[in-house]
């Protein structure tokens, strides 16, 4: 089966901090990965270093069978990806619509194919009634819905979600995971990070655990129900018992 | 609010300005203690000079002497108070009484403490000591009566200090919604503008035209206008005292003057009218902050559009033709590249402070033009005047060079996109640099328009300057590429003001504003050549000026086309350095 990321001994520092250490991350293409960890324990960091959004401080990357640390290669990776960031990436002042018509041109899609996407996926965003506003003017959960739009428009090989379903209310959620179960099921591979261990669990076919900066679990769902659910599994490798059990003292 | 809360909220206050400062590094730290320390030093000095100046200086001195001086010391202080205004206004972090609602403190209280913070400002430690030194100075000068300076120069100052805080949380309120936020930014920073160079304006062109005019009339008729300014002149100043009157802030000078005819009233009537008015804004101030944080702003729009929008929310919107800009292909240009300038010029026009840079710098054009077209025209030569066509085009291109030099600084996270994006970085550079080209050929062929027609300017020396300018906004994008990848930095939105400013970029900004010029030496090149031609007597019908410029030309769309290349591996390698500098995101 191909290999949609690889990465060998993937690290990043800040300074003496280490974010990333020595990441060996493996996702088969065509598979619903998700990648979990508590707060800091380097998802973003991971996902940004992927997308070419940070340089490792040591390792190498391979996406899509490229190698990224070639700048050439790098470039025909990206036009196979989509990505939504974690601080988005969206231009305080154009539309919804200019942006998404700005990325599909970025991508060389043809003129009445971005419009066509991009009317599909405004309406599908419920953002197409939004017609005037500039993007600084939209809400968290509007930028983050504009920004998975675009992430959608060149119809990517590979996604990269970081977050995708904070802030967005439950209805354009239940459209979104029903449009990445159907990129997967196109063949396209997922990539996403998230806080909420039940949509991983419902939409995942692969699960990665991150915490510290070292991957503590990699495996399919399949394997990982076998002992329990993903929260068991989760608080296992992640999880400490001491502050589980710990209690305030001044609220008994 | 107790005394621990109140010591907690100033310390607050402190800590942020502090971080403010410790942001922009060592540097950033070594200049906010030696500007503390000067603004101390200089509160001292000024009050010291002033009492000084006062006690030795105006005992004798007319009533109207007295009265100049403090209208003087009044409009300083005024001026300086609308500067710290604007940047007050462009700073987006205060003490937001958003952010202390929750916690056990009232709103009224949190309002007052609010309001007392806001006076420790630059001008007021400045010349608010002037103030004081004048009128402790004239106590001893003039005698104890002059001591009613005191509580009429402070009550003044609290008077303008409660109607700005009145109109902060007047705008504060307008200015919840982004958009609208910084077009009002934009618009006072432009009135400001526009008021400051009131003066420039008056004495620099129509004074000067007048004086033209008047140098141009007849004996009789010089004689006759002459007679006119000398009847008019003590009726207007009689009239400028009497509507100092009427003008709240000046009832100091008033008042001075009064007191030194050992009028008492004007003094006193003076401090009660601004402790009145000042009581009259803060009312106001607190109640629309009440008004604002309850949320009745009597903004009605934004339900209105909320419970419009569900109405329409299955309805796809037509789209407008507007959007199709972004459609555009430019002939030539590569598609990503014209996707990129596209969308750049139109985010570039939309941004208030873009458009309030472009609006300063097209004010400073209109006065330079004013100033050309009501002057006469030099007598020069048909061989000297093309240098002044490229002194202009060269001063055109200059004003542009805060775009030209930080064109990622306005992407703030948009920038993240350009890095995710399949183009080749040579093709980004290149839409960057299409997108700033229409503004700079608009700037530059209007002077070119104005000067053509100013000094006459033969019709191949116009198409000579036109090949000049666009030569110099290809030198202008070389540099201007290499120092954005280099030197990056983050403009906050809505103003002007950078952000995340290392010491040694502004160092290396500051350096290029002097050695730009420079750069654009070359396009002084065809002038001289021609000049030196015709020195030579050489044949006069060879338009030596047009063939070098366009050469010139050719030579530097040559020269941009190959430096795109190396310019944009380098983009690619600094890109993720470049991103932390310009979006707001901490690791």
């Amino acid at each position: 089966m191909n290999v949609a990321i690889e990465t060998a001994n993937l690290t990043r520092d800040f300074g003496k901090f280490r974010a990333v250490d020595e990441l060996n991350l493996r996702v088969e293409a065509g598979r619903f990965y998700g990648f979990l960890g508590p707060n800091g324990a380097g998802k973003s960091t991971t996902i940004k270093m992927l997308t070419g959004l940070l340089a490792p401080s040591r390792g190498s990357i391979r996406i899509l069978g490229e190698d990224t640390g070639d700048p050439k290669r790098a470039l025909e990776v990206k036009r196979r990806i989509g990505v939504v960031p974690e601080n988005l990436a969206l231009f305080d002042n154009l539309t919804a619509r200019e942006y998404l018509t700005f990325i599909g041109r970025m991508y060389l899609l043809p003129r009445d194919t971005v419009r066509a996407r991009a009317e599909e996926l405004l309406a599908m965003m419920e953002l197409a009634h939004e017609e005037k506003k500039l993007t600084m003017e939209f809400s968290h959960g509007m930028k983050k819905k504009l920004a998975l739009a675009a992430a959608l428009i060149p119809n990517p090989d590979l996604l990269f979600l970081d977050e995708p379903f904070e802030g967005v209310d439950a209805v354009a959620s239940r459209v979104l995971r029903d449009t990445l179960k159907q990129c997967v099921g196109r063949g396209a591979t997922v990539f996403l990070t998230s806080h909420i261990l039940e949509i991983v669990e419902k939409l995942c076919t692969d699960v990665g655990i991150i915490a510290h900066g070292k991957l503590v679990h990699q495996g399919t769902m399949e394997e990982l129900h076998r002992d329990g659910s993903l929260e068991d599994k989760f608080l296992a490798v992640v999880g400490n018992g001491e502050n589980e059990t710990q209690k305030l003292s001044w609220l008994e | 609010m107790n005394q621990e809360q109140l010591k907690t909220i100033l310390w607050l206050r402190w800590r942020l300005m502090r971080n403010q400062w410790s942001r922009r590094g060592s540097l950033g730290a070594v200049l906010a203690v030696l500007i503390s320390f000067g603004a101390i030093t200089l509160a001292v000095g000024c009050f010291t000079a002033a009492l000084l100046g006062a006690a030795f200086g105006l005992g004798d001195a007319k009533p109207v002497v007295i009265m100049g001086v403090w209208f003087g010391a009044t409009a300083v202080f005024l001026f300086f108070w609308l500067i710290g205004l604007i940047t007050e206004l462009q700073r987006s972090e205060t003490i937001d009484l958003q952010k202390l609602m929750h916690l056990p403190v009232a709103l009224g209280q949190l309002f007052v403490v609010n309001y007392l913070v806001s006076h420790f400002t630059l001008s007021i430690i400045v010349m608010v000591p002037v103030m004081l030194g004048l009128a402790i100075g004239m106590i001893f000068a003039r005698g104890a009566e002059m001591a009613l300076m005191i509580p009429l120069a402070l009550s003044m100052v609290v008077m303008i200090t409660a109607w700005t805080y009145c109109l902060r949380g007047w705008l504060a309120s307008m200015m919840s919604n982004p958009r609208r936020r910084r077009t009002v930014i934009m618009c006072i920073s432009l009135s400001f503008i526009l008021l400051a160079q009131g003066p420039n304006l008056y004495f620099n062109v129509f004074s000067r035209h007048a004086a033209f005019n008047q140098k141009a009339a007849s004996g009789e008729e010089r004689k006759h206008r002459r007679d006119a300014v000398e009847v008019t002149s003590p009726q207007s100043f009689d009239n400028l005292i009497a509507a100092q009157g009427f003008i709240p802030p000046f009832w100091v000078s008033v008042g001075a003057q009064g007191l030194a005819e050992r009028n008492v009233l004007p003094a006193l009537y003076g401090t009660l009218g601004c402790l009145c008015l000042a009581t009259l804004g803060l009312r106001r101030a607190y109640r629309s902050t009440v008004r604002f944080y309850l949320g009745e702003t009597g903004n009605k729009n934004s339900v209105h559009s909320k419970s419009a929008d569900s109405a329409v929310k299955t309805v796809r919107a037509p789209i407008q033709s507007g959007n199709r800009f972004l459609e555009w292909q430019l002939p030539v240009v590569p598609e990503q590249s014209a996707a990129l300038a596209l969308a750049t010029f139109r985010s570039l026009l939309r941004a208030p402070e873009v458009k309030m840079a472009l609006g300063s710098s097209m004010i400073s054009l209109l006065f330079v033009g004013a100033m050309i077209f009501l002057r006469s025209p030099p007598t020069l030569s048909d061989m000297t005047k093309p240098f002044i066509a490229t002194g202009v085009e060269t001063f055109s291109t200059f004003i542009l060079v805060q775009f030209f030099a930080n064109q990622f600084g306005f992407d703030r996270d948009g920038f993240r996109s350009l890095i995710l994006s399949p183009a080749e970085r040579r093709l980004i550079l290149l839409g960057k640099n299409l997108a700033i080209l229409p503004i700079g050929l608009g700037f530059g062929s209007i002077l070119l328009a104005l000067v053509s027609v100013w000094l006459h300017l033969p019709p191949l020396a116009v198409v000579a300057a036109l090949f000049q300018l666009i030569t110099l906004l290809l030198i202008a994008s070389i540099g201007g590429n290499l120092l954005s990848i280099l030197m990056p930095f983050r403009i906050q939105p809505g103003t002007m003001k950078p952000t995340k400013m290392p010491g040694l970029a502004m160092f290396v900004m500051i350096l290029c504003q002097f050695l730009l010029p420079i750069a654009m030496a070359p396009a002084f090149a065809p002038p001289l050549l021609a000049w030196l031609w015709h020195r030579a007597d050489l044949p006069a019908f060879v338009p030596v000026n047009l063939i070098c410029s366009a050469l010139l030309c050719g030579g530097l769309v040559l020269i941009y086309w190959q430096a795109l290349t190396p310019l944009g591996r380098l983009l690619q390698r600094r890109e993720a350095k470049i991103l932390g500098v310009v979006t707001v995101e901490v690791e």
